[in-house]
């Protein structure tokens, strides 16, 4: 364990390392190196340009949530209908139209969302990664079958099993409950799928060796050494889960009934859904303000995922 | 051992968080716990519920209140309507759907097809009298009711009477060729006064030709389809000679930029229904404000100045339901609170009350009562019946009508596609279609 | 993707006796069983057993029963053998469909994972120093939900609120991003500008992550910038580049959320525009036939298509490899 330990730390020392030197090379490459200013400028250009091109919608999206239906199809689409002095009170009447068309209930779905999305990535993290360690590392009888059944079912468009799902659920009497968004969504071969390729290139065989020779026991191995080994690359597939479960309305829509439990996109595609709904401006603040939480946790987790993608596409 | 140990406890753990997550909201479903004499009603529906609205729930507490042996719950569906069926069938056949459900007329047949809905012809009877007689048929399928008719969607004409008068059009023309002429000389002048809109064109067009005479009638067991009537091809020659002297507009209903055509004051004149009277006010932005007037539809289709449906729902009674006589004595409770329907944008079909029209639209619309108008029109409106699995028939003639918009098909493909469609339809269902 | 599994040896010394190799065998076989219990189960519950459903109810028809025009106000279920496959293959729609997802794979995916590789490797040369805001500010319509980024953009393509399209108008373009063969490429961009921040991530990740005394051998080599993208570089994101790919082509076969939602602005998107919007408009019946059984139906043809086109890219790819 203790030497787990010392070879994840090592690592993460050799990484900031490779940082520091990349950092100070950018600025000391050989003259035959540095790019010309020609093509920094390019290059800069190109970037700035694409750059452009992913935010523009977003910065389009949040100028559009500011204004009534009527601002939204005249007037300049680049700017706020209203002057600033005046922003405010639009923000504040969009406001009051989200809650109204949500019956006040836009935070609560938003809340639930969190619910939804946090509980079954954290499940979902935990039972791809044994998942996909057992297949990496464990010869266990039908191995092959379950990897390639699993892998198989990533070719299944989900969406349409969302039906049957449905039916299995309710036989177990769990519809229009947290579990019937949960339990669904905490399984993905795409997971699983990632869990295996981490454990197959990160877990050292000798290390878990070790530790066996040392007694400790196969749950104990599993829980002290292999997840510490794994945790950047579990912060990748509890994002990717996070997301999955976030953006689904599909399930949300067949499985919840009642107001109270419902996600937030769920109610956001009532409001696109109900054919006699115009007021776009106040669907692009609620679609903004309800993606607000995963872009937070995004930020905030951003070391992490970085460090687990790095981990997972070294032998993608 | 340990690892055992340490895996059930694990798996302990989960299940008991997930037991607390199924806590919080397991008890929601269930519809008919009556033991203290209580009879429970649960009601779904897709009715707007937004803001300024008398909502669906404060209507429900109201007759809570006064009714404390038949205590109703209503849920709101945030979806399409062919979701919600989609939902709804699911419920019914694992017994678990809500009392009363949403159903638009187009689709009733459809769901009773499938075997959704309860025969409560005993209990519609003694409510007939409170519902127009168009809408209370459209609840009933072969004769026989399977709820209260909600709302109704009677197609009239709305327009920009200072506008017109600005073109030298002095009323609203009452012959096609009337009409056609109008809209080539509004077109001169970059104005349109009908649009033709793909993806109502299932809802809309088929209500137009509805205006003077069905589509499917019953023989013996058979289904007699006829979709290409003469009706049918006036309106396709009424929209043809439009598209083709670019003098109606093409852009869909409920794209942004049938509201932009609104707001711009192009469109100052269309066929629509009903209920559309206040997205007319919204989407305008204040554009002819005070000039907009509804009126009945003119004899454009050989319609003979009769209307015809779009749109308009019923609630109906689903298979599952065990207290079908208090749901039904709630309904028609709910369906007749005139003023609380017209606040969610309804036009009612109850006939107990005169529905007011909103101060809000008194501005828009000059003053006008447009509520007499809608209701002048629902008084006029032609027989039309739907068939089981119309909704299949509305996607096809959708998809044809967008092909009349850019000159790679003609309007009148819509009602040829409607035929074979609804006939192949009728067949998949298993159900007879006479030659 | 074959991996050479270690087969743990445990050091079972203290028991004599009796045959090592099985009882380490049954002891792997135990412990790789238990971990993957918890996935397994819920895997069953939420895939294996709806799967089993589709394909069961696959044979079936949803029919009137009872006579009369309406039937008897019962839907049974009729075992029709084969003819819901019968009615798939032979569908014009289905094929159409199946081609037009076929077509947008082939044109999306090599866009945007080649966007995102260039995008990669441009923030990872030296060129340019501060990439943190580039990154994110790439990576951002990823968090947004692909329904909210299809009606952004559905408002950013109409005529007549644009300021895409007003701009290019007033500069004397005009274009419609309905018109019948621009449409296609209009929903593309949707999924490129969603997805192509989170490859460029992957691919980025995998960048960093060259040991970087690669570079400066490389570099004593006398090779430029250029050279080192090429030689270094690219065979380094390869495989990551390889997985992203064929991930891409089984979520592009499965488009749904772009099509549906443009359907609102261009009603000539039919209700069977992809084989998937063709599954679940089936299923709610606005197809003809409708029910769970042609949709389940529908639902493994396309499976089965997805399934040989990722077997052909991993055939392929191994080719590749070997060479």
């Amino acid at each position: 364990m203790s030497t787990a330990t010392k070879e994840s730390r090592a690592a993460a020392r050799a990484r900031r390392k490779a940082d520091r030197i990349r950092d100070l090379h950018a600025n000391d490459l050989p003259r035959s190196m540095q790019p010309s200013a020609a093509v920094r400028i390019v290059t800069i250009a190109v970037l700035v340009l694409v750059l452009i091109y992913f935010l523009f919608p977003i910065y389009w999206a949040i100028i559009a949530s500011t204004k009534t239906p009527s601002q939204m199809t005249g007037g300049n689409g680049l700017w706020f209908a209203v002057g600033i002095a005046e922003l405010p009170d639009a923000i504040a009447k969009n406001y009051a139209t989200l809650l109204g068309w949500t019956r006040g209930q836009f935070w609560r779905w938003v809340a639930n969302s969190l619910v939804y999305s946090g509980v079954s990535a954290l499940i979902g993290t935990l039972v791809a990664v044994m998942a996909g360690y057992a297949t990496a590392k464990f010869a266990f009888r039908g191995r092959n079958a379950a990897i390639g059944v699993i892998m198989g079912c990533m070719l299944m468009p989900a969406a349409l099993l969302t039906i049957p799902q449905y039916s299995i659920f309710h036989a177990m009497h769990l519809t229009n409950t947290m579990l019937s968004i949960i339990i669904p969504c905490c399984v993905s071969p795409f997971g699983f799928f990632l869990g295996r390729v981490y454990a197959q290139t990160s877990v050292p065989n000798e290390l878990l060796e070790a530790a066996r020779i040392d007694g400790a026991s196969e749950a104990r191995i599993f829980f002290t050494i292999v997840l510490r080994i794994l945790a950047p690359a579990m912060v990748t597939i509890f994002l990717f889960l996070f997301v999955a479960t976030w953006n689904n309305f599909l399930l949300p829509l067949m499985m919840i009934s009642s107001d109270t439990l419902k996600p937030v996109t769920l109610g956001l595609y009532g409001m696109v859904s109900l054919a006699t709904f115009t007021d776009r401006g106040a669907l692009m603040m609620g679609a903004l303000l309800g993606v607000l939480p995963v872009i937070v946790l995004f930020l905030g987790l951003q070391r992490y995922w970085q460090a687990g993608l790095a981990a997972g596409a070294v032998k993608g | 051992m340990s690892f055992n140990k340490r895996l059930v406890a694990c798996a302990a753990a989960v299940a008991a968080l997930s037991m607390g997550l199924a806590g919080c909201g397991s008890s929601a479903n269930d519809s008919s716990g009556s033991s203290d004499g209580v009879v429970n009603i649960t009601y779904m529906h897709r009715l707007p519920d937004s803001e300024g609205m008398t909502l669906v729930n404060d209507i429900v507490a109201k007759w809570n209140k006064e009714h404390p042996d038949i205590q109703v719950k209503a849920t709101k569906f945030d979806g399409k309507a062919s979701d919600m069926i989609k939902k709804l069938e699911t419920d019914v056949k694992s017994g678990e759907a809500p009392d009363l459900a949403q159903v638009g007329y187009a689709e009733l047949p459809e769901v009773f097809t499938k075997g959704m809905l309860q025969d409560v012809t005993q209990y519609a009877e003694q409510y007939k009298d409170h519902f127009a007689s168009g809408p209370y048929s459209l609840t009933q399928v072969d004769g026989k009711s399977y709820g209260l008719p909600q709302d109704t969607g009677p197609l009239v004409y709305f327009y920009n009477k200072a506008e017109f008068a600005k073109l030298g059009i002095d009323s609203v023309p009452q012959s096609a060729d009337e009409f056609i002429d109008a809209a080539k000389k509004a077109a001169a002048s970059g104005k349109y006064i009908m649009s033709y809109q793909p993806d109502e064109a299932g809802n809309m067009i088929s209500g137009l030709a509805g205006a003077s005479g069905g589509w499917y009638k019953v023989k013996g067991d058979a289904w007699v389809v006829d979709t290409e009537t003469d009706g049918s091809k006036a309106v396709a020659d009424f929209y043809q000679q439009l598209l083709d002297a670019k003098a109606a507009t093409t852009n869909p209903r409920w794209d942004p930029s049938f509201d932009a055509s609104i707001k711009d004051g192009s469109l100052i004149g269309t066929v629509a229904a009903a209920w559309e009277a206040p997205l007319f006010v919204t989407s305008s932005g204040g554009t002819g404000s005070g000039d907009w007037q509804v009126a009945q539809l003119g004899d454009w289709f050989g319609n003979a100045g009769k209307t015809g449906p779009d749109g308009g729902s019923a609630v109906a009674v689903l298979k599952s339901s065990k207290h079908p006589k208090e749901a039904m004595e709630f309904l028609d409770w709910f369906n007749t609170q005139v003023p609380d329907l017209v606040s969610q944008g309804l036009v009612p079909a109850a006939t107990t009350e005169d529905a007011e029209t909103p101060s809000e639209w008194g501005e828009f619309f000059g003053g006008q009562d447009i509520m007499k108008e809608f209701k002048d029109a629902n008084n006029n409106m032609g027989d039309f019946t739907y068939m089981p699995g119309f909704s299949a028939v509305v996607a096809k003639m959708n998809e044809t009508a967008a092909k009349a918009t850019d000159g790679s098909g003609k309007v009148e493909d819509i009602f040829s596609d409607a035929q074979t469609t609804s006939v192949d339809t009728l067949k998949n269902l298993g159900l007879s279609v006479a030659k | 993707m074959t991996a050479t599994t270690h087969t743990a040896k445990t050091p079972s010394a203290g028991r004599a006796g009796r045959p090592k190799r099985s009882d380490a065998a049954k002891r792997e076989n135990r412990t790789g069983w238990a971990f993957m219990a918890p996935f397994g189960i819920l895997f069953a519950l939420v895939f294996i057993l709806p799967i089993i459903w589709a394909i069961y109810s696959s044979f079936f028809r949803q029919v009137t029963v009872g006579g009369g025009a309406y039937g008897g106000g019962e839907l049974v279920n009729k075992f029709v053998g084969l003819q819901n496959f019968r009615y798939v293959v032979t569908s014009p729609a289905f094929w159409a469909g199946t081609g037009r997802v076929l077509l947008y794979t082939l044109i999306q995916v090599p866009v945007m994972i080649i966007s995102a590789l260039v995008l990669a490797m441009l923030l990872d040369s030296f060129i340019v120093r501060h990439v943190t805001g580039f990154r994110l500010g790439y990576f951002l319509p990823y968090a947004i939900p692909g329904v909210v980024a299809s009606i952004i953009w559905v408002f950013l393509y109409n005529g007549q609120i644009s300021p895409i399209v007003k701009a290019l108008a007033a500069i004397g373009i005009q274009v419609d991003f309905f018109a019948d063969n621009i449409v296609i490429a209009s929903m593309a961009n949707i999924t490129t500008w969603t997805f192509t921040g989170y490859n460029m991530l992957i691919f980025l990740a995998a960048l960093q992550a060259i040991p970087h005394d690669l570079y400066e051998a490389a570099r004593i080599d006398g090779a430029n910038g250029l050279q080192i993208a090429w030689h270094i570089k690219l065979p380094n994101v390869r495989a990551a580049a390889l997985l992203a790919m064929l991930l891409s082509i089984v979520g592009t076969i499965q488009l749904f959320n772009e099509p549906q939602v443009m359907a609102i602005s261009d009603p000539g998107i039919s209700k069977s525009y992809t084989p998937m919007m063709m599954a679940l408009n089936t299923s709610q019946g606005t197809l003809t036939p409708g029910g769970d059984g042609p949709a389940s139906a529908i639902a493994i043809v396309m499976a089965l298509i997805a399934g040989v086109l990722a077997a052909v890219y991993a055939l392929v790819e191994r080719k590749v490899n070997e060479q």
